[in-house]
Order: C-alpha cells, then sequence, then structure tokens
C-alpha cells in the first residue's frame, strides 16, 4: 500500500498557541522557507501517522482573512491556491470570542475545518465550559480539545484529520453566515453577476467573491472584475452605507461577532466569574506605575549582563578550537616553508570565520533571553511601556522588540520588524537599526577600549558608545520619520496575550531559528569575504629581490602596502585622515566593511602579528604607541555608525524589497558616521593639544 | 389705494371712534364722535372733512356717519395694534390695565405694521415655549412686584433651581460625547460609536471593539500614552488619540 500525503493548513490568531501545536505536530522535522514573492516566513513540517505522509504548513499568524497586512493575505492566498485536505484553526478557548472571529472567515472559503480549542485546561480554570458538538454545528466542523504546552489531545487531533478525510464534512457546508436582511439583499443583487465571471467564480465562489467585494478587499477589487460587477458593488456599498451611516466592511465585521455572540451563548457556559487570575497579578506588578520602568530597564539590564557573562567561558573553548584546528592544518605543511593555499585556510578561512563564530556563544543567550522575553509574553508589555517614548520619534512600541534583538545580531532583528503593520515606520526602524551596536562589533570595542582607556573607564566608554548608537537611531528615525518616511504612525492595536511559562522546546528552537541565521552568515557571506579579503592583502606579490635584507617585520610591512588593501587604504588615505585614522586603519575598515568583527583581525594583519583576537596585548600595545586616546575613540565612532555589514545590506534589501533601500542606509550610515567622527575628532584635537 | 397717504394720529383716533361707535350703534353722528373723544364738536367737523376727503368715510352734514370699505380695513388695523400692544403690556409685561390701554392709544399710531408682528411672535412664543412658559411668566411678574433686593434673593433661588436641572441636562450631553480616553481606570464602558476612517475602524472592530461592546478600562501605561483594555475577554492595548475617537457611554 502506498502512503497517501495529506497537505494540513494550520491556521490561527498569534498568540493562540498554534506554534507550540505545530512544534509537537511535527517535531523537528520543520523546515522554513519564505512563500514566494513576499517576506512572510513559510514553515512546513511532517509527521507520518496511520499510513498517511501528513504535510502541516504553520500559517502566519493572522486575527482575520482581509487583505488588511501581507500575513492575512499569504494565509488566505494558501488555502484558496493550495486546496489543504484540512484546515486547522487553532483557537485560544480562553479567548474564545476574538479567536472564533478567523474561524467565521474560514467557514466561508468552505474548506474542510476542524477547530482545536487550544489551552483548555487554562479556560476550563476560569470557568468556561464548551458544548464542542454544538460549536460543530454551527461552524460545520469538526471540534476538538488540545493542550499544545502539555501535548494533550494532539493524537486525537491527527485522528480527526483522518477522520475529516475519510469520512468527509462532519455536516454539509452549505449553511453560512446570514449578514441580515439588507446584506444579503445587496449580495443577491451583486451575486448573479459575479457568476458571470466564471473562472473567478469557480475559485472563490461567488457568494465569497460578492461579499468580498462589498466589503471591499483591495487584493480582490483587483482581480479584473467587469465593469459592471464592480458598478454593481459601488451601487449597494453606497445604498449600504446611506442605510447603516457605516460602510458594508464594518458592518460585516459586526454581524460576524454578533454571529460569534450567538455561538457563545448557545454553547459556552461560565461557571464561576474569576475577576483576576494570576496574569493580572503579574501585570499589576510589571506594568505598574511607578515600578513598570524600572523593572523594565532591570531585566534589560540583565538580559545583557547575562550573554556576556554565562557565554565568557564558551568564548574560550571556541577559540582554543579553532587555533587547535589551525595549528592541525599548518601541521600538514613543513615548517618554514611558504604556501598561499596553507595562508588562505589558516589565515583567511579560520581567522576569517573563526573571529565571527567565536561570538556564537554570546549570540544564542542573547537570543534565548529575547525567546524567554517574548513565549512569556513580556515583550508585549515592553513594547506597552517604551510605546509612548517610541512615538515621539515616529515609531511604534513594537519597534522596540527588534532594536533590542538588534543589540545581538541586525539581521535577525530587521527580520523581526515584521510584526510591524505599518510600512514606513516598519522601513524606519529597519534603516536605523544597525547603529544598535549589534554582538559582532563588540571585539571592535574589546580591542579598542583597554589600549587607551584606564581600566576604571572601561565600562563607562562601553555604556557610551551604546548609548551614542541608541541617542542616534532615535534622532536619526525621528528625522526619517519626518522627511522621506512621513506619516501616521498606523494603528497601535496590541493584544497583550496572558502571561505564560514558555516551553523548553519552544525557546530552543525560537532561540535556534535566529541563531542560525547568524552561523549561516558565518558560513556564506564571511566565509566569501574572508578570502577575498585574504587575497585583497596577499595580491598583488612584492617580487623577493625586493625583500631581500629586510627584517621580517619590515618585509611584511612592504608586502602589504603593496597589495591591493594596502593600495585602498592609502588611496583613502587623504579622506580618512581627518578623522584621525591612517592607511592602517583605512585596509582594516575595507574589511570592516564586509563584517565588522573582520576589522580586529585585518588590523592584526596590517600590524603583522600574525594570529590576533581583541585579547592581543601585543596588538593593543601597538595601537596605543601609534594612536592617540581620541583617535581610538574616533575608531570606535566610525565603526559604529558607519556602513552595516554586507549580510545586513543584503537582508536590508530582502526585507525592503528594494535596493535603492538597502543602498540608501548603506551609504547614508557611512556620510553620517564620516561626518560626525570628523567632527569629532577636529573638535578633540582643539582640547587634547 | 388711500393708504399712501399716511394719516395722522388724532385722525386715527377718530376713525377708530367712528369704528368703535358704528359697531356699537350702527351709525354716528358728530356729537357722539365729539363725546367719545372729548373734543369740541368744532373740531370734529373738521377732522370728518379730513377723512372723507380721504375716502375713509361717507359724510355729509347732518347726516349719519358711515365707514367707506376702505375706512373699516384702516380701523380695524388700528384696532389690531391697539389691543396687541395693551395685551402684549398686560399679559406679558404684567401692566394694570389703564395704563396699558392708555399706552396702547398712544404706541399703535407709531409702530409699524412688522414691530407689531413681531410683537405676536414673541407673545406667542412666551406663552408656547416649553423653556419659558407661563411659569416663566409668573416668576417674571413676582419679580416685577417685589423690591429689588428681595427679588434678587429670590432669582437666586430659581437660578439654583434651573441650574441644578441644567446640570442634569448637560451630563446627559457629556455622555453622549464621552469618549474611551476619558474613561477612568477600572471602569466599564459600552462603545457607542468609532469615528476613524473606515479601514482604522475595520480593524478595531475585529479586534472585538465594535459598538456594543463592553470594555474595561485597566490601565494606562506608567508613561501615561497607551492604556490597556480588557474587551472580549482579552487585554489590548490602544494609543489615546485612538481610544478619542471612540464614543463610549458608562454601562
Amino acid at each position: 500500500m502506498s502512503r497517501k500525503t495529506l497537505t494540513v493548513a494550520l491556521a490561527g490568531n498569534p498568540n493562540s498557541g498554534k506554534t507550540t501545536i505545530f512544534n509537537a505536530l511535527t517535531g523537528a522535522r520543520q523546515h522554513v522557507g519564505n512563500y514566494p514573492g513576499v517576506t512572510v516566513e513559510r514553515k512546513e513540517g511532517t509527521r507520518t501517522y496511520k499510513g498517511y505522509d501528513i504535510r502541516f504548513v504553520d500559517l502566519p499568524g493572522t486575527y482575520s482573512l482581509t487583505a488588511h497586512s501581507i500575513e492575512e493575505v499569504v494565509a488566505r492566498d494558501f488555502i484558496i491556491d493550495e486546496h489543504p485536505d484540512v484546515v486547522v484553526d487553532i483557537v485560544d478557548a480562553s479567548n474564545f470570542e476574538r479567536n472564533l472571529y478567523l474561524a467565521t472567515q474560514l467557514v466561508e472559503l468552505k474548506v474542510p475545518l476542524i477547530l482545536a480549542l487550544n489551552m483548555v485546561d487554562l479556560a476550563e480554570k476560569q470557568g468556561f465550559k464548551f458544548d464542542q458538538e454544538k460549536i460543530g454545528r454551527f461552524f460545520n466542523a469538526r471540534v476538538i480539545s488540545t493542550v499544545g504546552s502539555k501535548g494533550v489531545g494532539i493524537n486525537n487531533l491527527l485522528d480527526t484529520i483522518i477522520e475529516q478525510v475519510e469520512k468527509g464534512d462532519a455536516a454539509p457546508k452549505d449553511a453560512a453566515i446570514h449578514y441580515g436582511d439588507d446584506i444579503e439583499k445587496e449580495l443577491e443583487k451583486v451575486m448573479p453577476l459575479v457568476c458571470q465571471e466564471h473562472t473567478l467564480a469557480k475559485k472563490y465562489g461567488a457568494r465569497w467573491l460578492s461579499l468580498k467585494l462589498l466589503e471591499q478587499d483591495k487584493e480582490i477589487l483587483d482581480k479584473g472584475h467587469s465593469p459592471e460587477v464592480l458598478e454593481a458593488a459601488v451601487a449597494s456599498i453606497e445604498h449600504l452605507e446611506k442605510l447603516y451611516g457605516d460602510t458594508p466592511e464594518i458592518l460585516v465585521a459586526e454581524k460576524r461577532y454578533g454571529y460569534i455572540s450567538g455561538v457563545y451563548e448557545q454553547a459556552v457556559i461560565r461557571t464561576v466569574e474569576t475577576r483576576h487570575n494570576m496574569s493580572d497579578w503579574v501585570d499589576k506588578l510589571l506594568l505598574n506605575r511607578v515600578l513598570g520602568l524600572p523593572i523594565f530597564f532591570g531585566l534589560m539590564y540583565l538580559v545583557f549582563k547575562l550573554t556576556f557573562w554565562a557565554g565568557d567561558p564558551f568564548m574560550g573553548y571556541i577559540e582554543a578550537g579553532f587555533e587547535w584546528l589551525g595549528g592541525f592544518i599548518s601541521g600538514f605543511w613543513p615548517e618554514g616553508t611558504d604556501s598561499a593555499l596553507h595562508s588562505l585556510l589558516v589565515d583567511g578561512i579560520i581567522g576569517g570565520v573563526g573571529g565571527v563564530v567565536v561570538f556564537l556563544p554570546n549570540i544564542i543567550l542573547l537570543f534565548l533571553a529575547i525567546a524567554i522575553l517574548e513565549d512569556s509574553g513580556y515583550m508585549a508589555r515592553a513594547a506597552f511601556l517604551m510605546d509612548r517614548v517610541m512615538k515621539k520619534i515616529g515609531l511604534d512600541g513594537r519597534s522596540f522588540i527588534p532594536m533590542v534583538i538588534g543589540f545581538g545580531c541586525s539581521i535577525p532583528a530587521i527580520m523581526g520588524t515584521r510584526i510591524l503593520e505599518d510600512r514606513k515606520s516598519r522601513f524606519a526602524t529597519i534603516m536605523v537599526l544597525p547603529l544598535m551596536s549589534c554582538g559582532a562589533r563588540l571585539p571592535i570595542y574589546a580591542l579598542i577600549i583597554p589600549a587607551f582607556f584606564a581600566s576604571h573607564l572601561h565600562g563607562l566608554m562601553m555604556w557610551l558608545i551604546y548609548v551614542i548608537g541608541i541617542l542616534l537611531a532615535i534622532i536619526l528615525a525621528f528625522i526619517l520619520r519626518k522627511t522621506l518616511l512621513k506619516g501616521d504612525t498606523g494603528l497601535f492595536l496590541m493584544e497583550l496575550p496572558p502571561y505564560r511559562m514558555p516551553t523548553l522546546r519552544g525557546l530552543m528552537i525560537h532561540m535556534w531559528e535566529r541563531s542560525w541565521l547568524y552561523l549561516k552568515k558565518a558560513g556564506t557571506v564571511i566565509l566569501f569575504i574572508s578570502i577575498v579579503l585574504w587575497a585583497l592583502t596577499s595580491y598583488p606579490k612584492v617580487s623577493e629581490t625586493e625583500l631581500v635584507g629586510l627584517s621580517e617585520y619590515e618585509a611584511q610591512q612592504t608586502e602589504l602596502r603593496h597589495s591591493v588593501a594596502g593600495r585602498i587604504g592609502a588611496g583613502m588615505e587623504p579622506a580618512i585622515k581627518l578623522m584621525g585614522f591612517d592607511y592602517r586603519i583605512g585596509t582594516a575598515l575595507v574589511g570592516a566593511l564586509a563584517a565588522k568583527e573582520v576589522f580586529v583581525s585585518q588590523l592584526g594583519i596590517v600590524y603583522s602579528m600574525g594570529e590576533t583576537d581583541e585579547e592581543s596585548t601585543t596588538l593593543r600595545q601597538k595601537l596605543a604607541e601609534n594612536y592617540t586616546p581620541l583617535q581610538g575613540f574616533c575608531i570606535m565612532l566610525f565603526c559604529l555608525i558607519s556602513a552595516p555589514c554586507v549580510a545586513t545590506l543584503a537582508v536590508c534589501r530582502r526585507e525592503t524589497n528594494s535596493w535603492k533601500w538597502a543602498l540608501f542606509q548603506f551609504g547614508g550610515l557611512t556620510m553620517v558616521a564620516y561626518i560626525i567622527t570628523v567632527v569629532v575628532y577636529q573638535i578633540g584635537r582643539l582640547f587634547i593639544t | 389705494m388711500g393708504q399712501t397717504e399716511k394719516l395722522s394720529a388724532s385722525l386715527e383716533d377718530y376713525l377708530e371712534a367712528i369704528f368703535e361707535i358704528v359697531s356699537e350703534k350702527g351709525g354716528v353722528r358728530a356729537k357722539d364722535i365729539a363725546a367719545k373723544l372729548s373734543v369740541k364738536a368744532g373740531s370734529v367737523t373738521g377732522a370728518l372733512q379730513a377723512l372723507a376727503e380721504r375716502n375713509y368715510i361717507n359724510y355729509a352734514p347732518y347726516e349719519v356717519i358711515t365707514l367707506t370699505d376702505q375706512g373699516t380695513a384702516a380701523a380695524r388695523q388700528i384696532i389690531r395694534k391697539h389691543e396687541v400692544l395693551k395685551d402684549f403690556f398686560v399679559d406679558i409685561l404684567g401692566a394694570s390695565p389703564d395704563i396699558a390701554e392708555d399706552g396702547a392709544c398712544k404706541a399703535e399710531h407709531v409702530i409699524p405694521d412688522e414691530l407689531i408682528d413681531r410683537l405676536v411672535t414673541f407673545a406667542e412664543f412666551v406663552q408656547a415655549c416649553p423653556r419659558c412658559g407661563d411659569d416663566w411668566l409668573q416668576h417674571y411678574r413676582q419679580h416685577c412686584y417685589q423690591d429689588t433686593a428681595k427679588a434678587f434673593n429670590d432669582c437666586q433661588a430659581c437660578i439654583d433651581n434651573k441650574s441644578s436641572s441644567l446640570k442634569g441636562n448637560q451630563e446627559m450631553i457629556q455622555q453622549a460625547e464621552m469618549c474611551l480616553a476619558d474613561v477612568p481606570v477600572g471602569e466599564k464602558c459600552v462603545v457607542k460609536k468609532i469615528n476613524r476612517k473606515a479601514s482604522a475602524t475595520k480593524r478595531l472592530v475585529e479586534m472585538g471593539v465594535s459598538r456594543g461592546s463592553i470594555i474595561e478600562v485597566e490601565r494606562v501605561a506608567p508613561l501615561g500614552d497607551p492604556i490597556e483594555v480588557k474587551v472580549k475577554g482579552y487585554h489590548l492595548s490602544i494609543r489615546k488619540d485612538e481610544a478619542a475617537c471612540i464614543e463610549v457611554q458608562p454601562s
């Protein structure tokens, strides 16, 4: 017997526990991709059950299925275009009414529907009792209950999916929500005309199409309707608007909630009324008018402290590992011989990639902390607390979350801006995100600060550089929102979900997904860049005769100046001199363009220190001998502000879907960095000398 | 018509007297007029000739005097003015009938027709409008009979009385215009109307904030802006300027 394959789509509101169910269903057999043409993540996983290969598609979490956001359009198109065998709507049972709003729309798409009342244990604790059979009749669906976090009801869900496929619908799919005589009458006027548009009507169903036309659904209006249909729709809309003083899209939405209230009355019993649950009590403390903000800042501090403190030993291990690897590879070449391949492997690849991978522990820990904050529900509170401030600079409280992630790595942070509905605030957030000093800039600070400043100033300098980044981000976002990205901030309608204990599995998956992006950057972009940079610093070679008689140090210097990178650095010297940089820093900056952390290893190569990292005392001595503290500070300043790394550029281009914006970010930030650094250096020089 | 030529005040008095005597006795003689207006018979003759010249009366010496159609109309008009003024002075202003009669007699000759119409309308309005009405007039009259200080005290009581009932009205008006942003923390309200453009309204409705839904304000963020509300059993954060567009009434 050959196994049959099924496609099952998981739909549901954000915070309904959909991802937990998806994880419980598929385990580690997941695959993350993108929906074609858009930047919405598409998660798929498989499960073999009772002779079926079931492919689960985790649709984006949405509150509705209108054309309001890309996510909603993607979810809707998937259901219409790919005809999943079953759609499972994950319903947060303790938030029954709002969660069912999505279900009313799934019913209208006439899909084989299963309603999974999730977190039913919590709902029961709050005194809700559900008559599943009755609910099923209202929605033409099979209804089951689950507790995703404990894996309860997962097998039942799988069985129900098979039952749905084998036995068909529990009830005939004829019933639909009745929108009241006035709207129904208008629907009847539009429907016969829609029926004449055969291909469209066949694909979407005439009633659904007509309804969407009355709702003025942007996507559906653009499907190439005949003028008669559009005319009839406009007439109906105007008629209804005159009758009710509201547009049909609002009337329809109200009617859906009316229908749900009916279901609620009939099929849900509330046994006890609990005024305040645990979550409310926690909020009383965490969102307290006096304590709320101090607790928030305390938590942020804790996150960073933990990240760097706990990550330290692991960094040591990784460093040692790469050192050993370098040594191991060097072993294949006899001592003293010079080989291009040897140099490429050890200096180029291992040095370059290793320099990035070393920060993986920090990144993983930071993402773990962020995952805890997100999965527990605190991130929404952070957005709530910070919205006032973010609104002042023309952004949204929710912009704050990607900005926190930005301290780890700009790439997942830019992808995290997807939670912002308003395009302009999203773009403004993306543009300033690289100013959140990412983990890759840390090695630069770690090298420079001890080289130039007394130990009691270390913490202060570190703090200063982070704060400058944040302040600059605020200023630039403000300017952008007043000029290029002018407009309202849009609605700040954000659910504050109940606090939940994060599941270990959820945390691991969350953490891993983001860390993987970072690691992938190390494996691809940085690997490539490392090779290129190695080539740039190694070629063209100086002829052996010219090196005769020079010491090893002098020889390396000569070779470097002769190389492409050295020439670029020297070429830039007149320009960067204003910032107090010489050709050596210029050469290192060429590398930093590719990835910030490369700056350190580049500087090492420039100063011929061989294997160097930010802990290198000899490199620090060299720096202290050659530059003033002001120059050191200017190096940090420039590295903080200037062009984000190539990987960020690529992600920015993908997320904004425009090279223009990506290059604007790249060029704009570099220019700002140049101007600020020049000003700081020139003014600073007056005071210091 | 002879109305182009305006009658003098005394001629109008004559015309009025003739009309009144005619309606009493059917016919008029010069001495009746002299008696009614307390003037000498000689001056009556001159006036009657003047009125006859203007074709208001039929007049020949020693014959009974009658009014022409034009004379009747003019007399009615004058009497109407007289009555209106007198009624106004008595009913509205509360003057004594004698003074009112005298005042009306004097005013009727000079007051333009339009002002008479206005006075009529005003009297009707004062008597019919629920906001002034009879009790209002009553108060006015009491006010007139009292000495100023006392009247003022009474007025104060009256004002207090009125303003408290007005406050009730105002509260009703305010309730109608209350918005979600005004609802104090911990209170519940019912959504009446959302004054936003359609796309934003729809978004609100989809999140459960629709007409008739009950919203409880849970808290205000520490920095004072977004507020947290509970709607349909879940928590939603919403900015104050959005909340200001949501009309509510306390539940």
